[in-house]
């Protein structure tokens, strides 16, 4: 182990902290949000990686992994929806979709 | 036995309940036999039973509320006392309800009605043959019910409906106190049989047996219309006449008088509780027969006549003289159910005209009520050799048998009474039966004349089926002394018969002094009549119609609204507790407890309003609320661990 | 070495991050986050996780940003005058709420806990074994839901 445990995961947080930041600041445009969520997985998978790293076992980085490739189906998904969205009302403002009103 | 005495029961509930069940259904002319024939049967079980009774006997029919050691099965108690009551109270009510099918030919409700006659008499029996105390409570709130169902029979009218209700209310003062003392009895006892309390005599202390007179006392002042609790029974009249005549003979109003010769065994010790009774008697008897003096509704007029009446048989067990009570009990019955009847045979030939100034005559266009009507009108005014005669009499010789002062003025009272008696009784035998038969009436200030019935000439007659119903009852009523003939006379039938009736005092009068005292009271008698005579009668009377139609001078109204009873009870009793249920219900029911909650309601409605604010559907508002909740539960976590 | 290696990668990540979340220029913000990108992919491999490492690099760097590219350019966003970036009201609750996190975290963190088990770098052949054998089901489901996701996307993007 290169560095303490403690220090990927401060790292990790602080990551994951700037990108919870980037969603909620982000609120006029959805594809920061959606980048926002990136940084977000990112830190996550830092996360896993280390703890891999750590107790030498595999189980981490295959989360990693997945972690990947759920990221990638969902940014797919997500990308659609921006532009079926933005067909439908030519914004991609977070809150001009508030169709779901309670 | 047995068999009889369910039988006397059941009947008349059986009858009850085909009438409520399938009254509608069946043809009028069956629904009305089968309610004749129920009560009919019925008393011919009552008779069965009285021939066939050797000794006091308890019947239990089944078990019912039994729970530890409180039990009160459905028992009956057959001896002397219930004997005549249920022979007594069958008959009239046979008669009263074959009179009804006549009387109530027009009414279209007949099944409602005869389903009520059956279960008032179903009632009445139950408290008449109960065993035990919550039985015969069980058949007192029967009667109540029944009463007040059947006051407010036509109960579309707003005056009715409220008749109704105010018997049942007042009944139910006395109702009350007779219910506290069957508690405290069973507390006290550890039993709820009649017998058995009666039995226990000296085993109960003095100071509660006093309290317990009182609270009987109470109770019978409900139903049996005494002072105070007397103002329900004038408008009970509301109700359809044979009703009237059942619960002023029969069902209703003997209840309590009953009640009090049935518990005297227990009561009969404390001079204090008879003394009350006694002079609660003698007081309504005086009360009442000032105010039939000024009547013009020929029914109020009996039913003041039928509280003096009560006060009598009251004063009666007051002095002990259960037998002499019971006695006029049952002759009372008879001549008061005759003078109700008769009453309706009036009203009906007269097409629902009560005003007995308004009627006049009638003894030669109605022979066949008017001679009933005399006989029973003999009875009521204690005329010489009649039924009523011998039994008042006897009330009053126990009175004065009894001695000392209070019981002394009793007597005097009871005399008093009597002379008023028959005043007001030939008061109305004149108004209404004597003079010229086509009186065109004057109108009647204030009320709103109705067609007047003497125009369509001819037209006064009375169903036969309801004369013939009086015949019986007259020659019952005159003849009725020779149930209990005083000493001088033979032996007392009744008296031999209800000795075994525990508790009755052993007071022998000589003859002589016996004949001294009748001969007073048929004097007085006598001279009621003359007086009656005098004042109503040819010229007089005339004059007498002529005066009616202004206002009554102060002393008559006086009277004729019973002392303004009515009005002083409303400014003591109606007025502040309907102040107080206002207060009630606009300050703290309105004011207090639903303010409160619509308060509560209304901020939980805001809090639900403004939480329901939040959910705006902007993504961002929740992601910014989840972001906060997890910051908050990392901080907590943070918080806790370190 | 390797230690002075993964704080300098540390740094570029966070200011790069930094800036990719605050730069108004939605292409210039991806662009930013590819750097950091590639130099998270570097503390991967320096973690021992080189596969992990390569994938970042492809998947990430390579495939999922070119993705937002695309759309970016598709939907014709390259103009951030015409977007309306964060003010002051929007930054200040993210970043109290970041802070809380963070602040939480680190004093979580600081909580000594049982040493680390100690265990080796892990081969690529372990990786695989792992991940095909032991998790040979997920990635069959993770498989499926790329495949879902590719016919919700097809759906949602066909023109009316």
């Amino acid at each position: 182990m290169i560095v303490p445990l403690a220090h990927v995961l401060i790292l990790a947080g602080i990551i994951f902290a700037l990108g919870l930041a980037c969603v909620i600041a982000w609120r006029t445009n959805v594809i920061m949000m959606l980048i926002g969520i990136e940084i977000m997985l990112n830190a996550a998978m830092l996360v896993a990686v280390g703890g891999s790293r750590l107790w030498g076992a595999t189980d981490g980085q295959v989360f990693a992994l997945m972690i990947m490739a759920m990221t990638s189906a969902e940014v797919s998904l997500a990308l659609a929806l921006v532009v079926y969205l933005h067909r439908r009302k030519k914004t991609v403002n977070a809150d001009e979709f508030d169709s779901m009103k309670g | 036995m047995r068999l009889y005495l369910s039988f006397i029961l059941l009947l008349p509930l059986l009858g009850g309940i085909v009438n409520t069940v399938a009254g509608r259904l069946l043809p009028r002319r069956l629904a009305e036999w089968l309610a004749c024939t129920a009560v009919a049967a019925s008393f011919g079980f009552a008779l069965a039973a009285f021939l066939s009774y050797r000794t006091p006997v308890t019947v239990e029919l089944f078990r019912w509320l039994t729970a530890f050691d409180f039990q009160a099965p459905v028992a009956l108690y057959y001896d002397p006392l219930a004997a005549v009551m249920c022979l007594m109270v069958t008959f009239v009510s046979t008669l009263i309800h074959v009179y009804s099918v006549a009387y109530m030919a027009e009414e279209e409700d007949y099944a409602r009605f005869f389903a009520l006659l059956n279960l008032f008499v179903f009632a009445m029996l139950t408290l008449v043959l109960a065993e035990n105390l919550p039985l015969l409570y069980l058949g007192w709130e029967g009667v109540g019910f029944c009463s007040y169902a059947l006051i407010g029979f036509w109960y579309r009218d707003e005056k009715n409906a409220t008749a109704g209700r105010k018997a049942f209310i007042v009944t139910r003062i006395g109702d009350f106190a007779f219910g506290i003392a069957v508690i405290w009895l069973f507390r006290m006892c550890g039993t709820i049989s009649i017998t058995q309390i009666n039995g226990m005599g000296t085993a109960v202390p003095a100071g509660a047996i006093t309290l317990l007179g009182l609270l009987f006392l109470v109770g019978a002042m409900g139903k049996s219309a005494q002072v105070p609790l007397m103002v329900w029974l004038p408008d009970a009249m509301a109700g359809p006449t044979p009703v009237s005549a059942l619960i002023h003979a029969a069902t209703m109003v003997t209840a309590g008088v009953y009640l009090l010769a049935r518990m005297f065994p227990l009561i009969g010790s404390s001079a204090t509780a008879l003394a009350a009774i006694a002079v609660t008697g003698g007081v309504t008897a005086f009360y009442a027969a000032t105010c039939a003096l000024a009547q013009r509704d020929l029914k109020r007029a009996l039913a003041y006549s039928t509280i003096s009446q009560i006060g009598y048989m009251v004063l009666g067990v007051g002095c002990g003289a259960v037998t002499a009570a019971t006695f006029h009990l049952l002759v009372h019955a008879f001549f008061k159910a005759l003078l109700f009847l008769g009453a309706g045979c009036v009203i009906a030939a007269m097409h629902h005209e009560q005003d007995i100034f308004r009627m006049g005559g009638l003894a030669r266009r109605l022979p066949l009520t008017f001679w009933p009507f005399l006989a029973g009108s003999a009875c009521l005014a204690g005329f010489p050799f009649t039924g009523g005669f011998f039994s008042k009499d006897s009330i009053l010789a126990a009175a004065w048998l009894k001695g000392g002062a209070l019981y002394g003025s009793l007597y005097l009272l009871g005399m008093v009474t009597a002379l008023l008696t028959a005043i007001y009784t030939f008061r109305l035998v004149y108004l209404v039966f004597a003079g010229p038969p086509l009186t065109v009436p004057p109108p009647l200030m204030g009320t709103p004349t109705p067609t007047l019935p003497h125009q369509g000439g001819g037209s006064i007659e009375a169903p036969r089926l309801m004369e013939a119903m009086l015949i019986p009852l007259a020659l019952l009523g005159l003849c009725g002394g020779v149930l209990n003939l005083p000493a001088y006379l033979g032996e007392g039938w009744l008296a031999g018969f209800l000795a075994p009736v525990p508790g009755d005092g052993n007071m022998e009068a000589s003859s002589g002094l016996e004949m001294v005292l009748q001969g007073i009271a048929g004097v007085v008698a006598l001279i009621g009549l003359a007086i009656a005579h005098v004042r109503y009668s040819g010229e007089r009377r005339a004059r007498l119609i002529e005066a009616a139609v202004g206002p009554p001078s102060a002393m008559v109204a006086f009277f004729q609204n019973g002392w303004y009873v009515d009005a002083l009870y409303r400014f003591l009793f109606v007025r502040p507790y309907e102040a107080l249920a206002r207060f009630f219900w606009t300050r703290v029911d309105e004011g207090v407890v639903d303010d409160s909650l619509d308060r509560f309601a209304a901020l939980l409605g805001a809090t639900g309003q403004g939480l329901g604010r939040w959910t705006n559907g902007r993504v961002s508002v929740y992601i910014l609320s989840l972001a906060a909740g997890a910051a908050l539960l990392l901080a907590y976590l943070a918080w806790v661990v370190l | 070495m390797e230690q002075i290696i993964f704080y300098i990668l540390a740094a570029i990540i966070v200011i790069a991050t930094l800036f990719a979340i605050t730069e108004r220029h939605t292409v210039h913000a991806i662009v930013y986050l590819v750097t950091s990108f590639f130099a998270l992919a570097v503390i991967f491999y320096l973690l021992g996780a080189p596969l992990v490492a390569v994938f970042e690099v492809i998947i990430y760097a390579g495939a999922i940003m070119v993705l937002f590219l695309f759309v970016i350019m598709m939907l014709d966003l390259g103009h951030p005058e015409k977007v309306s970036s964060p003010g002051w009201r929007d930054w200040w609750p993210a970043t109290l709420l970041g802070g809380v996190l963070l602040a939480a975290t680190v004093l979580l963190l600081t909580v000594p806990h049982a040493g680390p088990a100690g265990g080796g770098a892990i081969g690529v052949r372990d990786f695989a074994r792992a991940l095909f054998r032991q998790y040979g089901i997920a990635v069959e489901v993770i498989s499926m839901q790329l495949l879902f996701a590719l016919v919700g996307a097809l759906y949602l993007g066909r023109r009316r």
